[in-house]
């Protein structure tokens, strides 16, 4: 690649540029002011990232059945404006230190996550996660391996890792969702050690171990790392998603765990039943809150 | 993060700061209402449009293109928005290689420089001929009024 295009790459709807901006942005403008800001830029990427619209679209029509195409134009325009929202509100953390209020929705089953000796953190690409995890961190004071899928740009990817480790004041620690073999050796260590491990499992890259699950009435492919971490390991795993109630406000939403817990049972009919339960609370918590979910590539099969 | 108490709200601005406490509310600094945060921001942004507006509607004349430039309007202030925080951003990179500005973001400086154009568009709105626009001014420099007199009670609060 030349000098040039490389330095065009940056400016692709997951180039650096981007975030570096945003930066720019939650330290240059006030508070007040980025509501109007954030709507303009919001206008600007739903043209501009026309594949995650796209995605967003395809989603909704399976989320949302039976629903008008043309006001789901104006649903995936408001992911988009809540997504700039949660990584602008992320970004205002790391650079400004800024305060944001929440409210918890099965707080005792955060009080067990945050006593757990190892546990499974499974999340969805929703609401804040980033925010969330460092903000987790840092209150109870635990460490987080946070599992992501790798990012098409590398230096997306280092800026990414950096702003969340810098967030989380190193108690978040970033790795990549790769097909490498070390990755679930590494977080099955870390699990023992009584480290939490957070996942995203509502979508699963390729190469990495997945299996089929039904979301929406739809087969879909979803990670079956976790539920294997979590077997061999005996650890629980706890839903928990963070959405965006209202400005600097957020609701962490912390389900009953699973387990997958070594019984009479074979391991498949074990994993299969924690995975169907996974599913349900999935498609409970994106059909409360659809406008936060920012899977910004298509999860269901093309019709 | 934090945790509120239930009852207790923040506000950034001192006038209702003040208007809580006035009410019974427990109420402290921060950046957790809305109303600040769009209530402020369609002001001081639809007072640019406004002002904008009235400077480039006089020179243009068939009413299809009067639509288009309110239509296209808000995209420039926007635009001009983006350019004023870069120019800022330059005068603040100076200041703090001066040792005259410090704090951790450009926030405060630009908000400064927000406010003092934002007044004087309204100072420019009392001379309008206009029945809308001239209260437009008048309501921005009141609310100013009223925060910094507020902003001189909260001092004295603390004082006494």
């Amino acid at each position: 690649m030349t000098d040039s295009h490389r330095w065009f790459h940056r400016f692709a709807v997951r180039g650096v540029a981007w975030r570096r901006y945003l930066d720019f942005g939650v330290t240059n403008v006030p508070f007040y002011l980025r509501p109007v800001m954030i709507f303009f830029w919001t206008i600007f990427f739903f043209f501009f990232a026309a594949p995650a619209r796209r995605a967003i679209l395809s989603n909704l029509r399976v989320v949302l059945p039976g629903s008008s195409p043309l006001l789901n134009l104006g649903r995936a325009w408001l992911t988009l404006y809540n997504f700039a929202w949660t990584i602008a509100d992320a970004a205002d953390h790391k650079l400004g230190k800024t305060e944001f209020a929440y409210e918890v929705e099965g707080a005792e089953f955060l009080e067990q996550l945050a006593a757990a000796q190892g546990a499974v953190l499974l999340t969805a690409h929703m609401g804040n996660y980033d925010l969330g995890a460092a903000l987790f961190a840092q209150r109870y004071q635990r460490n987080i391996r946070m599992v992501r899928a790798p990012e098409a740009d590398a230096q997306t990817a280092r800026h990414l890792d950096e702003s969340l480790e810098r967030a989380g004041a190193g108690a978040v620690k970033v790795a990549y969702n790769t097909s490498s073999m070390a990755l679930p050796l590494e977080l099955l260590n870390a699990i023992r050690q009584g480290e939490i491990v957070s996942i995203q499992g509502d979508r699963a890259v390729a190469h990495v171990s997945q299996r089929a699950a039904c979301l929406f009435g739809e087969e879909v492919k979803l990670p079956d790392g976790p539920f294997m971490l979590a077997f061999v390991s005996q650890a629980p795993i706890y839903p928990l998603f963070i959405v965006r109630t209202s400005f600097h406000h957020y609701k962490i939403i912390t389900r009953p765990p699973i387990h997958c817990l070594r019984s009479e049972r074979d391991r498949e009919g074990v994993m299969e039943e924690a995975m169907r339960n996974w599913s349900r609370t999935l498609e409970s918590v994106i059909a409360a809150n659809w406008s936060q979910w920012f899977s910004l590539v298509p999860i269901f099969p093309e019709r | 993060m934090n945790d509120p108490a239930p009852g207790q709200i923040g506000y950034a601005f001192a006038l209702p700061r003040l208007a809580a406490r006035l009410a019974g509310h427990k109420v402290r600094r921060a950046e957790f209402s809305r109303w600040e945060a769009y209530g402020l921001g369609i002001l001081v942004f639809g007072m640019s449009c406004v002002f904008g507006a009235r400077l480039f509607l006089p020179f243009v004349r068939p009413m299809a293109l009067q639509v288009l430039v309110l239509f296209l309007l808000p995209f420039a202030i926007w635009l001009a928005f983006l350019i004023l925080y870069y120019l800022n951003f330059l005068v603040i990179g100076v200041l703090r290689r001066l040792g005259l500005y410090s704090v951790l973001t450009n926030n405060p400086f630009q908000h400064v420089v927000i406010m003092a154009l934002t007044s004087g568009i309204a100072f420019s709105f009392l001379g309008d001929e206009c029945a809308w626009v001239k209260p437009l001014g008048v309501f921005w420099l009141g609310l100013l009024s009223l925060n910094l007199l507020s902003i001189l009670l909260e001092k004295l609060r603390h004082e006494l």
